[in-house]
């Protein structure tokens, strides 16, 4: 191999900003290249794909990718986003969120989008918790981790998030972990192919945070922890819930069509006044 | 940008500039062919090199796996490949139940 060739990933990002923020061993990166590998499986124009993220280490993402990116206010992001695909639905818009923006405060917004079906692909980096804030207790944090907001570990119930999306109307709904990456793969490829909401969980490790507070020492050591509690959600369905508890269940939780939002709101306009959603309204004479 | 690469190797080159020393691709390598190395570069890396290439099946879970792409491997060479803009998985490496 020639010593000019370069790594498949690096022509999608911005090389005078890497190495990147995040930590040694932090999933955020190797999603990065998850997402870059179904988007070329996908054969999808990385030029029309516009990213948009709220706040968080994993909503830095887009950042370091060479597409139009929106970075928002926290918990947002999908209502940018929601705006930014009815306003011009010929874009491939991609959300990169994190369990604590999806899911805290941006938990409304989340289920709303899942039930109106709009077509977005939500990828949710799931750390356990709120990395960038140093560490505090997020709705998927495990029942008993440790946080810096539970000294005596987490008292709470996680959320199931894609369960939770999956019943809230999405049309594709996975989850999978940095460790079974070529399932990663081919699951963000086919929820970029899904014409409506698709979301896919993605369970990672925050070595920093997470690993630090709950005793696991190395990237490895999480890595090795997420591997051995990851159960098949065929292998799930004919278990016993409490043969469940910890246990992290992949694969899919939807995969279907229906009615999607901005389709319902063209074929309205249409059938209302004759135009399809006008894209630019200030420009509506010129178009 | 000027990257140094670690070792002179024909499929796998590890970027020294980018790499931080993770160890993942150690973990995800099914083929373990890498190894650490006992001494740390000026940024306190330890860098993992590549021990046993002849092992290697090109099936560039690495390249994915690395969080900052430290890692190429030369895929197009692979003996699954149709032509060369396919890069994909070994479709005989998981069929999703491991
Ligand atoms: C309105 C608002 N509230 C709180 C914050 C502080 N804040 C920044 S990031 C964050 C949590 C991020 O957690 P998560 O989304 O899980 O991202 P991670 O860093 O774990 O990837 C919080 C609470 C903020 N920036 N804005
Ligand atoms: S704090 Fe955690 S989530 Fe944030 S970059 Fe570091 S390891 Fe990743
Ligand atoms: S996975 Fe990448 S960053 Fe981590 S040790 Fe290996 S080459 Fe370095
Ligand atoms: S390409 Fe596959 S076999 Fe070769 S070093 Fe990477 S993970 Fe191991
Ligand atoms: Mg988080």
């Amino acid at each position: 191999m020639s010593q000019e060739k370069q790594n498949r990933f690096l022509p999608y990002l911005r090389e005078d900003r890497l190495p990147h923020i995040f930590c040694p061993g932090c999933g955020n990166g190797a999603i990065i290249n998850a997402f870059l590998a179904a988007m070329e499986k996908a054969e999808m124009d990385f030029d029309n794909i516009a990213m948009v993220s709220g706040i968080g280490c994993s909503s830095r993402i887009p950042g370091y990718l060479k597409c139009d990116s929106l970075h928002t206010t926290h918990g947002r992001a999908l209502s940018f986003a929601t705006g930014l695909k009815t306003a011009n639905k010929d874009l491939d818009v991609v959300v990169f969120t994190g369990d604590g923006d999806a899911a805290s405060i941006g938990g409304n917004h989340l289920i709303h989008a899942a039930r109106r079906n709009i077509n977005l692909t939500v990828i949710c980096i799931n750390n356990n918790i709120y990395g960038m804030t140093g560490g505090q207790i997020s709705p998927t944090s495990p029942k008993g981790s440790f946080g810096t907001t539970a000294p005596y570990g987490n008292q709470d119930t996680p959320f199931k998030l894609a369960e939770l999306v999956a019943a809230a109307g999405a049309t594709y709904s996975a989850r999978w972990t940095t460790v079974q990456i070529e399932n990663l793969v081919t699951s963000i490829k086919d929820g970029l192919k899904n014409p409506g909401f698709s979301f896919i969980e993605v369970a990672t490790q925050c070595p920093t945070y997470y690993g630090r507070k709950n005793k696991l020492k190395t990237p490895t050591a999480m890595a090795a922890v997420m591997k051995a509690n990851t159960v098949f959600k065929s292998a799930a369905d004919r278990m016993r819930p409490r043969d469940l508890e910890g246990k992290i269940v992949v694969g899919e939780f939807a995969d279907y069509t229906k009615d999607e939002f901005t389709e319902s709101i063209d074929k309205l306009s249409v059938e209302k006044s004759g135009n399809r959603t006008i894209i630019n309204s200030a420009y509506e004479r010129e178009l | 940008m000027y990257h140094r690469i670690i070792g002179d190797f024909k499929l796998i080159i590890i970027d020294e500039d980018l790499c931080k020393g993770c160890h993942l691709c150690l973990f995800m390598c099914y083929k373990n062919v890498y190894a650490i190395s006992s001494e740390v570069n000026k940024k306190g890396v330890q860098l993992p090199f590549v021990k046993f290439e002849e092992r290697c099946t090109k099936c560039g879970t690495c390249e994915i796996a690395c969080p900052d792409q430290a890692i190429t491997v030369d895929l197009p060479e692979n003996w699954w490949m149709k032509d060369d803009n396919d890069i994909n998985f070994n479709p005989n490496f998981t069929k999703g139940d491991k």
